[in-house]
């Protein structure tokens, strides 16, 4: 053992007799006046605002008994309540439901007779008009171009002119 | 009650060094007693059960200030110089020998008062509950080795109050034990 250890021993010893040799405390005087006054005051409270522990044996058994009916009471009562709600909303959502689910098939029709229409087309023609309406937009872009060049810049003109 | 009210009451206020703290604890510690009167009034370990409640109720008072607990439990060391060591031994030895039992009573008292919470804490667990260092960093939430470190510096620190109070006090050992919280980086 270490000098160090030896030294932290013997502190150790010396503060433990120390400490153990101090007397208790003295409590102060008002501790046991304010501790019976709370039990006092406690006393004082009526049977239904104390804990349940301490109510009448003719109160607790009801409460008790009534509280473990009710559990199942509940419970049963819950489920008819959500039962009976469901119900509702599925009578009061029939009517959209049903113009929903016929538009929605007006549309599937719509869809497969477009199909319908577009497969029967010849590919050739297809292909065709894919180029056409692409050399529409050609053209259309050059005939916007070439107006612009011709009438922007007179109109520029006329405007310094007139300045 | 009177046979217990002193000895609930020490415990609460040496863990607490607020005399209102600790007869607002001994109040709370009496109540539940109350509660289990039945039950208790014929148990041998009566005093035992007292000693607990009022020490587990002072603790939860305590630690609701746990911030401070964390800070301080983040920063420590054991720098404590043998010379230190030796200087404080020599100081309770002193107290020890030389006081009159009153006087010494008084001066230990009030020296254990004015140590910091985080030093005097865990040093009456040990030495008045007599609880082991790991019980004590388990219920502070604190580590073994800040225990270990607090209760060291403590007692080195309580030496330093002694000689400040004028327990054999030459200028040397003055100088050695300035202040309770010596050592507390924080």
């Amino acid at each position: 053992m270490s000098s160090r250890d030896q030294t932290d021993e013997k502190l150790e010893r010396l503060v433990s007799n120390l400490l153990r040799d101090q007397p208790l405390r003295q409590a102060p005087a008002s501790l046991e006046t304010r501790v019976l006054g709370v039990l006092a005051a406690r006393a004082r409270l009526p049977w239904w605002r104390r804990g349940i522990a301490s109510w009448p044996a003719s109160v607790r058994v009801p409460v008790i008994a009534g509280c473990a009916v009710s559990v199942p009471l509940v419970w049963v009562l819950s489920v008819w309540l959500v039962t009976q709600l469901i119900a509702v909303v599925r009578s009061s959502m029939a009517a959209p439901l049903t113009t929903l689910r016929q538009t929605g098939h007006a549309l599937g029709s719509l869809g497969t007779a477009a199909t319908d229409v577009v497969q029967s087309i010849p590919h050739e023609w297809l292909v065709g008009g894919v180029i056409a309406t692409a050399l529409l937009y050609v053209v259309l872009f050059a005939l916007v171009a070439l107006g612009y060049s011709l009438l922007y810049p007179r109109h520029q003109i006329s405007k310094v002119q007139l300045t | 009650m009177r046979s217990y009210q002193d000895m609930v009451f020490s415990t609460a206020v040496r863990l607490t060094a607020n005399p209102a703290q600790a007869e607002d604890i001994s109040q709370e510690v009496f109540l539940r007693a109350y509660e289990g009167f039945e039950n208790l009034r014929t148990s041998p370990k009566v005093g035992g059960w007292l000693k607990t409640v009022a020490t587990n109720l002072t603790l939860n008072h305590l630690t609701r200030h746990r911030k401070r607990w964390r800070l301080f439990s983040e920063v420590f060391s054991d720098d404590s110089r043998e010379e230190e060591l030796e200087s404080a031994a020599a100081v309770f030895d002193t107290v020890l020998t030389e006081l009159e039992t009153d006087e010494r009573r008084a001066r230990v008292e009030r020296a254990l008062e004015r140590l910091p919470d985080h030093q005097r804490i865990p040093l009456v667990l040990y030495h008045y509950e007599e609880m082991p260092y790991q019980d004590i960093a388990d219920r502070l939430g604190i580590s073994l080795a800040k225990v270990k470190t607090d209760i060291l510096r403590g007692r080195v620190a309580m030496a330093g109050l002694l000689t400040q109070s004028g327990v054999g006090a030459p200028d040397e050992q003055r100088q050695r034990h300035p202040s309770p919280t010596r050592g507390t980086r924080s």
